[in-house]
């Protein structure tokens, strides 16, 4: 597959309508079966959730980082759901057991945020090794609110953390947000669609002796880091969502522009008026 | 074959409006431009549906299903009969072409005309044309904007029948408005008005879109400050950024004490 088919699938995927962004994946790799894998592993969607049955029906996030075959592993009881054989699961993803410790603490962490923010939803966090020589490891952190609603948002962080000198880290973060609103009535209202933003931040972690406490430093990091974010991109998406539709709009059709016009004209009749004396 | 017009039909008709050309570019590369002819012939069905201006030398009207004439399209203020390039979308052929226009549908044009300058600052084409049954007429209205530097794009299309005998005027607005820089975000909103005794057709067309853009304005104001603020509040209760680290457990302890567990 050429990459300029990608990237054309990409970017035609970003002058649809985002309300319609599933049925025109599934569209275009109907078109196109070459580009299922690659549209399926990058084009962020929005988050189902399952219940693990494991786990006192806790709920959990999925997408494609906690995926393997139809089964997604669930941060609370670490298990495939719905279950996979054995035989299946010699090749199944799990984090190296100190990973396993910090996505453990991570997600309780992420889960008292989400409730000091969100007041419900679900969040969940997965982590993965990046390689077996270094500590380096990726993972991602979501959120989701508004399950039974129409009105949803969904907050997916993909991350590296990269150790570049001893106790240095780099923190690598894409944030997307999709966010969808509407409102049925005389007239029908949707906003719909998603933001994306980069972070990166470097971090020395001094006297982080233990493990524990490397790990206790991590959260820190990512998460105020993933809190700063959240914040930013609130305020983004709302100047984007309100202010930039309604301005837009009013390039359309604007009842004020008459009167405007008309202010305009006997202002300027006023200031050549008021030079004529 | 029809498996992939279908799918080319849904991906076209999901455009944003003035986006199209880009869109049936984009989708021909994705394609490897092994089927172009479809996607023209759906570009085409798609700038008549959403009434997309036609450029005549610098002039704008419209190619629908009205002023279809064999294989051209007439426009009986501009006085031409054209063919369309429908991925560029500018007229072909233009050849002078007179057609019998009634007092009251000149009438309506030249009072559109007055009601577009004042209330459109986009650019605004519109038309008056002979529709299905005698006794009525198709007025259209569409506005558009498209500012590729700045990422955004809009489209209005509002269209009306009117039915001199029966005084009615029935239609709908639709509008959708298109942000992609570092995403994609896209509003869209559609109303249908149907009205009875109908005595100034365009006046009755201000009237109804103004309270249309009224409502619009407030429906705005009330998504923001009711669905969206409800989804992730600016700050936790406590009006204070989380304390993270071994402390953040301190919370669920106050929620859990607070709770008398």
């Amino acid at each position: 597959m050429s990459e300029e088919k990608f990237d054309a699938a990409l970017a035609l995927l970003s002058r649809l309508d985002p309300e319609n962004l599933v049925a025109n994946i599934k569209a275009i790799i109907e078109l196109e079966p070459e580009l299922a894998g690659d549209l399926l592993s990058s084009v962020d969607t929005p988050l189902k959730v399952k219940s693990d049955t494991d786990f006192q029906n806790t709920e959990f996030l999925c997408c494609d980082y906690n995926r393997d075959i139809d089964s997604h592993r669930s941060p609370w009881s670490n298990e495939y759901l719905p279950k996979l054989s054995s035989e299946e699961l010699t090749e199944s993803p799990f984090p190296s057991d100190s990973l396993r410790q910090l996505e453990i603490a991570m997600n309780e962490s992420m889960d008292i945020y989400r409730d000091l923010y969100y007041e419900g939803g679900v969040s969940s966090a997965y982590l993965w090794d990046l390689d077996e020589a270094t500590d380096d490891f990726a993972g991602v952190v979501l959120f989701k609110k508004g399950l039974e609603s129409v009105n949803r948002w969904d907050s997916i962080h993909v991350f590296e953390v990269i150790n570049t000198g001893s106790h240095d880290f780099t923190y690598r973060i894409t944030t997307t947000i999709i966010l969808h609103l509407e409102r049925q009535g005389n007239n029908n209202v949707t906003l719909s669609g998603n933001l994306t933003r980069q972070t990166e931040k470097s971090v020395t972690l001094n006297g982080a002796g233990s493990e524990e406490k490397v790990h206790l430093a991590h959260i820190t990091n990512l998460g105020s880091t993933i809190e700063e974010v959240e914040s930013q991109m609130r305020g983004l998406l709302e100047v984007v969502y309100f202010d930039k539709s309604r301005d837009i709009y009013h390039e359309l059709r604007n009842d004020s522009a008459l009167a405007d016009k008309l202010n305009k004209h006997k202002h300027q009749e006023l200031i050549k008026g008021l030079q004529g004396l | 074959m029809s498996k992939f017009v279908d799918l080319i039909t849904q991906l076209v008709f999901d455009a944003a409006p003035q986006e199209i050309n880009t869109v049936s570019e984009l989708l021909a590369t994705v394609t490897d431009n092994k089927s172009n002819d479809v996607i023209l012939q759906v570009v085409g069905e798609y700038n008549v549906a959403k009434r997309l201006p036609i450029d005549l030398n610098g002039s704008y009207v419209f190619a629908t299903e009205y002023n279809k004439q064999g294989s051209k399209f007439y426009d009986p203020f501009h006085k031409v009969l054209f063919s369309v390039d429908h991925l560029k979308r500018v007229g072909l052929d233009v050849e002078s072409h007179e057609v019998d226009v009634t007092k009251e549908q000149k009438d309506i044009y030249e009072q559109l005309g007055d009601y577009i300058s004042g209330s459109f600052p986009g650019s605004g084409t519109y038309t008056v044309l002979p529709a299905d049954n005698a006794d009525e007429l198709v007025i259209i209205i569409v506005s558009t904007r498209y500012s590729p530097n700045n990422y955004w794009s809009g489209y209005w299309k509002s269209e009306y029948i009117y039915n001199s005998s029966s005084r009615s005027l029935k239609g709908d607005v639709h509008v959708s408005t298109h942000y992609y820089e570092d995403g994609n975000v896209q509003f869209n909103t559609s109303e249908v008005f149907d009205e009875e005794e109908v005595d100034e057709v365009v006046k009755t067309i201000h009237k109804l879109e103004s309270a249309f853009e009224a409502r619009l304005d407030k429906s705005f104001r009330e998504l923001n400050e009711g669905e969206f603020a409800k989804l992730r509040r600016r700050l936790p209760v406590t009006r204070s950024k989380v304390s993270w680290g071994k402390a953040i457990g301190n919370y669920r302890l106050g929620k859990d004490a607070s709770k008398g567990m």
